[in-house]
């Protein structure tokens, strides 16, 4: 059944143009930064819509403009390319659930994918990880694809209203009220991630304490910086290759 | 200290213009290394001044002319860009407790980071560690930024008259008496923190002893040659 597509602006559209380039973008840094391999999306919400945009079965690091697709939360195609990411529930299910945020990232993480079926949990140790609550992220425990509707509502309420969750032998997904807020937080996911790994061969690292946590707030006032920083690595390697 | 009380050469004065392209190849070079990701900063003390040139709120690795901001040690600002680095307390309380000290550099450092959260410190096993004391680099107990002269003068406490200090749960501040120096001292701080890690994985390093330390000084007397090597290494990202 095809969509609804009244009112909703087409991908192409200037309305939109800012933030499909921006999308197109982030997906490059994930590629770039080592986040992403050969597979994961970020989606975007179509703003005052049921509706949103990600990438149609391609690599995250080769995503083109013609590679962009519009559905609504039931998955019914609504514009550009036709054949939807087999997970598209992810960003379905967590937008619908989720009305503040803007852009939703999935990825295969090796450091979420690590810490997702591990007994010991991937926690604060850095103030990069001011986002996370203390005793970090939650793990979503249905193995396998999200593929549906209903295993998309399950990994949005296992996300409840946090920044992030990892799916286990899975990898992540990962919320931002921005898409730049989306980057940042997954990018320092993976990071902490990394700097758990390398404190736990030590024994037993000094997390941040809730009271700790609370004392600032970096990930809110700083997500641009990351950006930018993101976006001048980018242009330099694309130098070099060209 | 009222930011009229500044004597000293303005931003856009030609004698400030060596320094300001040490600055921004010194941030440049924190990140071709790999030691700043999206954040810290590196000043230098104007010479005889209570003020310093730094990076104002830009990462590292996007330095440049138009992102430098002069300060004084009180924060004032005194002439470049805005705004200053939320951070400034860190230059500005090392640079006035300690007179010897013409360049700071604060960064993220993974492995300072990783060793400010473990128990036994990051300690010398290398002699590129020759600055710092055989038992490790302190390291400042608070979580969350340097935001407040506070702050800054604690962790210029913690740092004493030593060359490294690191922020728990944050990352470090490590200084030198020039910019070559407080920038070698950082990068080799991180090989030091690497090696350490690496040999922990083993059982644990033999570490260097104090008399050990004392027979060598390689820290003082070639900060030059790993900063022509460094500056070679940006390329066409150098600033002349």
């Amino acid at each position: 059944m095809a969509g609804d597509r009244k009112d909703v602006p087409t991908i192409d559209s200037a309305e939109l143009k800012e933030l499909t380039d921006k999308l197109i973008t982030s997906c490059h840094i994930l590629d770039h930064e080592g986040i992403t391999d050969g597979y994961g999306h970020v989606a975007v919400r179509v703003p005052g819509a049921e509706a949103f945009i990600t990438i149609a079965n391609i690599s995250p690091g080769s995503v083109t403009r013609d590679r962009l697709i519009m559905q609504d939360f039931a998955g019914n195609h609504l514009d550009g390319a036709t054949t939807p990411p087999n997970e598209w529930p992810i960003h379905a299910c967590i937008l619908k659930a989720r009305p503040e945020i803007v852009s939703v990232a999935h990825t295969h993480s090796k450091w979420s994918t690590i810490f997702s079926v591990l007994p010991v949990k991937l926690k604060p140790l850095h103030h990069y990880g001011k986002f996370l609550s203390a005793d970090g992220p939650p793990v979503y425990e249905g193995v396998g694809l999200v593929r549906t509707i209903e295993r998309g509502n399950d990994l949005a309420a296992a996300l409840g209203d946090g920044p992030a969750v990892l799916m286990r032998a899975h990898g992540d997904a990962v919320v931002g009220e921005s898409i730049e807020q989306m980057i940042e937080r997954t990018t320092r996911l993976a990071m902490l991630g990394e700097w758990n790994h390398l404190a736990l061969l030590h024994g037993q690292p000094k997390y941040l304490s809730a009271e700790e946590l609370e004392v600032y707030n970096a990930d809110q006032k700083f997500p641009l910086r990351g950006w930018e920083y993101f976006i001048d690595r980018l242009r330099r390697a694309r130098t070099r290759m060209e | 200290m009222a930011a009229g009380d500044y004597k000293g050469p303005a931003f856009d004065s030609s004698e400030l213009q060596e320094l300001k392209a040490k600055v921004i190849n010194a941030c440049l070079i924190l990140d071709r290394e790999g030691i700043t990701d999206g954040f810290g900063h590196v000043s230098a003390r104007i010479p005889e001044q209570a003020a310093l040139l730094t990076i104002a709120q830009v990462s590292p690795g996007c330095a440049a002319l138009d992102k430098l901001v002069l300060l004084d040690f009180d924060g004032n600002y005194l002439g470049g860009a805005k705004p200053a680095p939320y951070e400034w307390p860190i230059h500005a309380c090392i640079m006035r407790a300690r007179p010897d000290v013409m360049s700071v550099c604060h960064t993220h450092s993974k492995w300072s980071a990783l060793f400010s959260v473990l128990k036994k410190g990051l300690r010398p096993a290398h002699m590129y560690g020759r600055f710092l004391p055989v038992g490790g680099a302190p390291i400042y107990p608070d979580a969350g930024l340097i935001t407040s002269v506070e702050r800054g003068n604690a962790l210029a406490v913690t740092l004493k008259d030593g060359a490294a200090t690191l922020l728990r749960a944050h990352g470090d501040a490590v200084v030198g008496a020039s910019v070559e120096q407080a920038i070698l001292r950082t990068v080799q701080l991180a090989f030091l923190g690497e090696l350490a890690h690496l040999a922990a994985v083993h059982g644990g390093p033999d570490y260097l002893t104090e008399a050990e330390l004392a027979t060598f000084a390689g820290d003082r007397s070639f900060p030059a040659r790993p900063w022509e090597y460094f500056l070679s290494r940006l390329g066409e990202r150098r600033v002349a």
